[in-house]
């Protein structure tokens, strides 16, 4: 009968590799974790729309992540922001032009102000259409 | 030296799940970054659950640190708070101009409607400067009524009221022992002040004393309330108004002795006369901003701010109450009904104004000459009519309460 029971030498040095290869596994682990950290991208300024046909004429679409509205009409593309030019809120869209929500300025269709706080209309957005026929929002 | 390359290893394993394990556990940061500073804050990542504290002041464009200050990017209680502004109170008054001042905020011009600020610091709820040239007048220490001192020293240059600074009042400075006593018993309903023990009591200080409701039922939790509103219910009005008197024989505070579980009990002591829209009203429905917040000047008394009567809103027997309707969208009365839209106010309404022109806009004039109302705290609708052409025989010239209570006191 032969005898199956590990050497020391041979126990402690399969030991040695257990705990120096978890730890070089952690610590593997670690490193990638902190050479792929990402810090908070900052928000973005421009928007593909997508194709210009996607909106027919006469409408008027709400951009939730601009935030912003696209309004297609005779004359072209426009698009208006809908951050609110008295403290930044995001203005409501309503049967007769827009309202903040905070302080209660109104604004009109075309973004014109019709009563305060706010002293300036909504801030219009550069919208262009590129050679693949998509629409691409500035807020820039 | 095999034995001590294992031990090693061991401790360097363990060392290396230590730092996972506390990693792990490491607060994971929640970021906003405000519309209006556009600056990362971390207030959040303990905070979400705390409510939006009001319509007009979202967290996605204000953020915290606008208002609370603090520190942003700290992640720990000890960090984070240590640059609070007023503790939980940014607008203690010691601290309001840092917290909610800026020209589009609450520091602006009369004639955007937004010094409020400067209308409130200067205001007798602030100054407590009637009270204080009261007891000094009737203690012999001043010669007349007119105010000389105010809780802390203010000044206001452009004053229409004549009275164009306040010192900072020291009773301790006096020589008469009862000035010396109303200072330390009697300074506890100003708005810089601490309120006394006790639930009815309880406000905070600033403008958070009125406009934060620590007396309605959502209230269970004092403290932690984060709620700015303009619907203010008479509750909160009283925990400086009807909880007791002043006796100046002894110069100490006396608490109401009743235990009020209505309405009709609650709203004045037992000893008050007063009528029916008097205590199903609350006080902000017939007292105006201007009498409340004062109206930028310095005054020796709050008679001469306060200034509506029952004639304001009900006429006299050869006069009816003042209106005006509404055609200019940048009215006033827009934003008040929008920051609290009990009413829905259209160009072309007709609502009842003071006799200093300030609106009621929660009222309407309605088509058959009666008047409508809406409880700013309550929602309730209000009908009334005008006392010309009623069966009132009330003299047209006087107007003081004790006159109309003749005839329309509710008995108790």
């Amino acid at each position: 009968m032969s005898d199956t029971r590990l050497p020391r030498r041979d126990f402690l040095k399969l030991t040695r590799t257990i705990l120096l290869s978890a730890s070089g596994l952690l610590g593997m682990g670690g490193l990638i974790r902190f050479l792929s950290y990402q810090s908070q991208p900052p928000a973005p300024t421009e928007f593909d729309l997508g194709l210009a046909s996607d909106y027919a004429l006469g409408s008027r679409t709400i951009l939730p992540q601009v935030p912003g509205m696209l309004i297609r009409t005779e004359k072209g593309f426009t698009a208006l922001s809908l951050v609110c030019p008295h403290l930044g809120c995001t203005v409501n869209v309503t049967s007769d032009g827009f309202t903040c929500p905070c302080h209660g300025s109104r604004f009109l269709p075309d973004g014109s102000l019709r009563n305060g706080p706010a002293s300036q209309p909504l801030t219009i957005l550069r919208v262009e259409e590129n050679a693949e026929q998509h629409l691409i929002l500035s807020t820039q | 030296m095999r034995r001590l390359i294992v031990i090693a290893s061991a401790l360097l394993l363990l060392t290396l799940l230590g730092i996972a394990w506390w990693e792990s556990r490491r607060v994971k940061p929640v970021a906003l970054i405000p519309t209006i500073t556009g600056q990362v804050e971390y207030c959040l990542t303990c905070h979400a659950d705390i409510a939006q504290i009001s319509k007009s002041h979202p967290v996605q464009t204000f953020g915290c640190v606008l208002c609370h200050g603090g520190e942003p990017l700290a992640l720990t209680d000890d960090l984070a708070h240590s640059t609070l502004r007023g503790g939980k109170n940014p607008s203690d008054f010691s601290v309001v101009q840092a917290s909610c001042s800026g020209d589009k905020c609450h520091s602006g011009t009369a004639e955007t409607y937004s010094n409020h600020i400067q209308r409130a610091t200067t205001s007798i709820q602030a100054t407590y400067a009637g009270a204080i040239a009261s007891i000094l007048y009737t203690f012999g220490a001043q010669p007349d009524l007119t105010a000389h001192y105010g809780i802390t020293a203010v000044e206001d240059p452009l004053s229409t009221s004549g009275i164009t600074e306040l010192q900072a009042f020291d009773p301790m400075a006096q020589t008469n022992p009862f000035i010396k006593l109303f200072g330390q018993n009697c300074l506890t309903c100003h708005l810089s002040a601490q309120p006394i023990d006790g639930q009815v009591y309880t406000r905070f200080t600033g403008c958070a004393a009125c406009h934060t409701p620590t007396q309605t039922a959502e209230a269970t939790q004092t403290t932690e309330i984060h709620k700015l509103t303009t619907a203010i219910s008479y509750t909160q009005c009283d925990t400086c108004h009807n909880r007791g008197n002043y006796d100046l024989r002894t110069m100490t505070f006396v608490p109401r002795q009743d235990t009020p579980t209505d309405r009709l009990h609650n709203y004045y002591q037992p000893i008050a006369q007063f009528t029916k829209c008097e205590y199903t009203l609350d006080c902000v429905d017939c007292h105006t901003r201007t009498e409340a917040m004062g109206d930028g000047s310095l005054y020796s008394n709050k008679l001469d701010i306060q200034y509506i009567q029952c004639k304001t809103c009900h006429g006299t027997l050869i006069a009816l109450p003042q209106t005006r309707t509404l055609t200019d969208p940048n009215d006033l009365v827009f934003r008040l009904a929008q920051l609290n839209p009990v009413v829905n106010l259209q160009l072309g309404d007709t609502i009842l104004v003071t006799e200093k022109s300030e609106p009621l806009w929660n009222t309407r004039v309605m088509p058959d000459g009666t008047y409508e109302l809406v409880g700013e705290a309550t929602g309730q609708l209000f009908g009334f009519k005008p006392v010309m052409g009623s069966g009132c025989q009330q003299d047209p010239n006087d107007q003081s309460s004790a006159a109309c209570h003749q005839c329309h006191s509710v008995q108790r």
